[in-house]
């Protein structure tokens, strides 16, 4: 029996005669609950450490338990969908493998026990072991060299059992396949096998069209990993002939082929949804993939400025050294973002004159940012009938600048000098802080001595368990999953001003935590967290915050 | 400024246009958009234009007032879209409105360039939702139920309305434009193709349209029922204490007792899982029902934070403000330290997106989680929500269909304190008045 609650300890609560004595003994009092909805096993035997890296590529445990989970079922698999494979189709640069780690991280993060296999990954790692050469035509779908279609055979044949190994030893619920899988035949094939063994398979095809889009991604793909001493042009050119050769090759997926796919053209511009069959699980993944947008910012995470009192029942106005702790915060945010746009700006944008401009003077731009060609085109499209019109503030601009803060007066306050500066600033009622219930304004020292049994029913399980009347993180991270996605679709930058207990739950997610991380996550208020962007893993920078510093 | 719950976007603004031929289920996906939009308080309303039609065309007109060669009908169609979308606008404007839709067949691609031009030119944009069906079944599926709803044929021979039905969908075909994704890849559309079969997304770009994207993605039209039921009456119950989280009462017990013969009553041999609260009395209530059980922690009572295991009478006395604050505006005060109607909707919404895709289901929970989902299917306004009375010992069973939902109630004839407060006092109890009858949407027979 897995650890994961199955229906049948779940459902079948029986009561014995005995503890509803005790219920009515102790009635009219906060009772804590008896039943535990998730085992006390659950905690995995990671290191409870944060770790700087990205989760996402890790493998669960047998027991493990996400950090969005809402239920599970006798077999560990939720939303009653069974198994699913999910194989990946397209060309190269069609950001196949930024597709399948966003899925693998949403879906795992809603408690979903998912894998995604990169075919790149297994080539990389058995030419390193064996010091394989793989020759050239490896990377057609069809090579034309017997050798060519010998080590293309034995690589796919070595993802494919493991992928099988995965649904069958490991209880995996989703696989997801990263690979070209252009020809029609292949698909037909992986469409009969994974059915043969009661697996659904779902294509998702990436499309790309817009030469824009392209170009951008032959520029990621000439300095990844595979191109490493090359020269840039070089690099580029061999990826240029991986891609023509099988763009010769390529059949697009078509409603005739009478398989279940999802279409997903230009990153998101258009999705087509054919033959869905396999309802909530798929209808959720396309909810989240008409939110996923290509990155060009950061999130960054900081917490608010202090107040005289702390108590979670008062709404406190900043005190002096919060007031100044938001002026340097400002500054610090405001400085990184604008260095890394000039870093990555091939053509400035007169970045003299905004350097030299008065922060406050009557020449000052609406926007302390810099701007960029996004900035531009923006401007031009404004009040144009014939295009649709720039949402102000949603942050679905590259070069959009959004600050949301939790409802709380001093986290608000905190964004003040944002708003000064025409920034935008939303409260979000999602990042009210975690519901402390009876611990609020209670220390450590106080809670184990007057909630003995309480304080070590929390050590046991601190992500799952609630104190009397308060949230659980589990119940933080579902009452803001919204925000999640809202995350996801903002392709510039943002700033979050939040409570130290909703930084976790978001943290969480971006890095792939595990509910026995979560807990204990760390955000102090002299560092300020930057979460950067790349299609393989997420990065993060810690930025100390010059506190001792004069504001501007 | 409106409050928005799901997308604070400022100033953005969404005209949801139907496309579709007649009987594609574009009224009944309006009508769901606009219930799910207002339950989560987002300002919304559908604006049918088949109503303004009849305002100043004639009252039941035939096939051939459809006819896009009849040049008079023609004009009193143009007219009534006119005034549609004029008041669509000032809906807009006048009540801060967020998300609107217009209902109507929308055919012609002249047709929604005009709606286009008109919303960018308002900074409102414009989401094409188009629902294409060649499954005859379907169709005629939907005629009949136009046919009974419709005020077109009120007391008209069914045969006779079908076929008149049939030869106006046909005059619509004449001239009907789909969405074309090529020639239309500019705009933020939707097509349903054969109700879900498939489904084409184009340029969605807000998380709002997403949501509603999503929203209809999982709307289904099978037959189906939901049972919904408060726990037994709870220690606390007697004790007049709000919140809290104490077991059942000896009659509370009892009814749990009773209730698999009430599912069963009502049920039959149909297989149901249970869902509950994490709270004991929910739990001890689902303890002899022989089905699957799940808990929500989301279909937790409404925490009344400070004023938690409190009676009214002491919180009258001790928050004397806050007792009033909250009579003035239920829905939106939010207790010391606990929540609000409104924090209960919201994380009420996974909820109900999963009652959308479910089939047979049976929530046990408290009563003002029930007053929230009760308001979801019967459409009570907020106003209202908070105030209605659902009384203890009472399964109720809600069976949505295209047009609405039916309710039944099966009383258990256990007696039960009442938990209901009249507004202005901190008395608990029924007392039925004239002025209040309304609310009481489930001990009013009449409404049944």
């Amino acid at each position: 029996m897995s650890a994961i609650l199955s229906d049948d300890e779940e459902g079948n609560i029986s009561i014995s005669s005995q503890s509803l004595e005790h219920f009515k003994a102790t009635s009219g009092n906060h009772m804590a609950r008896i039943n535990k909805r998730w085992s006390s096993s659950s905690s995995d035997k990671r290191p409870k450490l944060a770790r700087p890296t990205d989760a996402v590529h890790e493998n669960i445990t047998a027991n493990f338990i996400s950090p969005g989970q809402l239920y599970s079922t006798e077999s560990g698999r939720l939303f009653h969908a069974g198994k699913i494979l999910i194989v990946l189709v397209g060309l190269p640069a069609t950001s196949k493998t930024l597709l399948s780690v966003a899925i693998t991280r949403y879906t795992k993060w809603l408690g979903v026990r998912t894998r995604s296999f990169h075919v790149s990954e297994y080539r990389r790692q058995k030419s390193n072991a064996d010091s394989i050469e793989f020759p050239n035509d490896y990377f057609s779908a069809k090579p034309t060299t017997e050798r060519g279609r010998k080590v293309r055979k034995e690589t796919i044949n070595q993802v494919l059992t493991d992928m099988i190994a995965f649904f069958d030893k490991d209880e995996g619920q989703l696989a997801i396949y990263d690979a070209l899988n252009i020809l029609e035949e292949e698909r037909s094939h992986l469409d009969k096998l994974f059915l043969g063994l009661n697996i659904k398979v779902l294509f998702i095809e990436s499309v790309i069209t817009d030469p824009q889009l392209i170009k951008h991604n032959v520029e990621m793909a000439s300095k990844s990993a595979d191109y490493q001493g090359w020269t840039k042009s070089e690099a580029k050119s061999d990826f240029m002939n991986r891609l023509m050769v099988n763009k010769k090759l390529y059949e697009e997926m078509k409603p005739e082929e009478n398989l279940s796919y999802l279409k997903y053209i230009n990153f998101g511009e258009k999705l087509i949804v054919n033959n869905n069959h396999y309802g909530y699980l798929i209808n959720k993944i396309v909810f989240f993939l008409m939110n996923l947008r290509d990155k060009k910012g950061c999130v960054y995470f900081a917490r608010c400025g202090t107040s005289d009192q702390d108590n979670y029942i008062d709404d406190e106005v900043l005190n002096v050294e919060g007031i100044h702790y938001s002026k340097v915060l400002t500054d610090l945010v405001l400085k990184t973002i604008n260095s890394r746009r000039i870093s990555q700006c091939s053509t400035p944008v007169d970045v003299g004159s905004w350097q030299n401009s008065p922060s406050s003077g009557p020449t000052r731009s609406a926007s302390p940012l810099i701007p960029t060609s996004a900035t531009l085109r923006r401007s031009e499209s404004t009040g144009n009938t014939s295009m649709r019109q720039p949402a102000s503030g949603d942050g679905g601009d590259e070069d959009s600048f959004v600050v949301w803060t939790a409802p709380r007066k001093r986290t608000y306050d905190t964004a003040m000098f944002f708003i000064e500066k025409g920034v935008n600033v939303r409260q979000c009622s999602q990042l009210q802080q975690l519901h402390p219930g009876v611990v609020a304004d209670v220390s450590e020292d106080e809670i184990k001595h007057n909630f003995p049994e309480e304080y070590k029913e929390c050590l046991k399980d601190p992500y799952h368990y609630r104190y009397p009347r308060a949230e659980s993180y589990h119940d933080l991270a579902v009452r803001m999953e919204p925000l999640l996605l809202e995350m996801e679709r903002m392709r510039g930058d943002i700033l979050i001003i939040g409570h130290e207990s909703t930084l976790r739950v978001l943290y969480g997610y971006l890095m792939a935590c595990s509910c026995s991380e979560i807990p204990s996550l760390k955000f102090t208020r002299n560092e300020l967290i930057e979460i950067s962007f790349s299609p393989y893993e997420n990065k993060v920078r810690r930025i100390p915050i010059p506190i001792n510093q004069k504001a501007s | 400024m409106p409050v928005y719950t799901v997308s604070n976007v400022q100033n953005l603004r969404i005209c949801v246009v139907m496309v579709g031929l007649p009987a594609r289920g574009k009224s009944f996906i309006s009508q769901k958009i606009v219930r799910y939009l207002s339950w989560l308080s987002i300002k919304s309303k559908s604006f049918n234009v088949g109503n303004y039609r009849r305002q100043t065309g004639p009252p039941q007109p035939n096939a051939e007032f459809f006819d896009a060669k009849n040049k008079e009908a023609y004009k009193i169609r143009q007219q009534a879209v006119t005034k549609a979308v004029e008041d669509m606008m000032n809906w807009f404007v006048a009540e801060q409105g967020v998300v609107a839709i217009l209902d109507a067949t929308n055919s012609t691609r002249e047709r929604r360039d005009w709606i286009l031009r008109l919303c960018r030119e308002n900074g409102i944009e414009p989401m094409f939702l188009e629902s294409w069906c060649d499954d005859q079944e379907l169709v005629l599926r939907n005629i009949t139920d136009v046919k009974q709803t419709s005020p077109d044929y009120v007391g008209v021979d069914p045969e006779v309305a079908k076929r008149d039905f049939l030869e106006r969908i046909a005059k619509y075909e004449e001239v009907y434009e789909p969405l074309d994704d090529n020639i239309d890849r500019d705009l933020t559309f939707v097509r349903l193709i054969n109700v879900a079969q498939q489904v084409i997304i184009n340029k969605i770009e807000t998380y709002l349209e997403s949501r509603v994207v999503f929203y209809v993605m999982n709307l289904h039209i099978k037959p189906r029922c939901i049972w919904l039921s408060r726990h037994g009456e709870s220690v606390y119950n007697i004790e007049k204490k709000i919140g809290g989280d104490s077991s059942l009462s000896p009659r509370g017990l009892q009814y749990a007792k009773k209730l698999p013969d009430l599912v069963r009553q009502s049920a039959g041999d149909a297989d149901l899982t249970v869902w509950t609260s994490t709270l004991i009395r929910t739990q001890e209530t689902a303890q002899f029902l022989p089905y699957k059980q799940l808990q929500w922690k989301a279909l937790d009572e409404l925490d009344a934070g400070v004023c938690d295991g409190m009676t009214y009478e002491e919180i009258e006395e001790k928050y004397p403000e806050d007792f009033k604050a909250r009579d003035e505006d239920k829905y939106e005060y939010r207790y010391r330290g606990g929540e609000s109607y409104r924090d209960v909707v919201i994380r009420l919404e996974p909820i109900i997106m999963e009652l959308e895709r479910q089939e047979n289901i049976l929530i046990i929970t408290h009563q003002a989680v029930l007053r929230c989902i009760y308001a979801y299917f019967m459409n009570v306004p907020q106003e209202e929500s908070p105030w209605m009375s659902i009384p203890l010992h009472t399964l109720i069973r809600l069976e949505p269909r295209a047009y609405g939902t039916k309710v039944t109630r099966i009383k258990a004839d256990i007696p039960a304190v009442s938990t209901y407060k009249e507004k202005g006092t901190s008395r608990v109890g029924e007392a039925l008045t004239e002025a209040t009858k309304s609310r009481h949407v489930l001990t009013n027979p009449s409404n049944d």
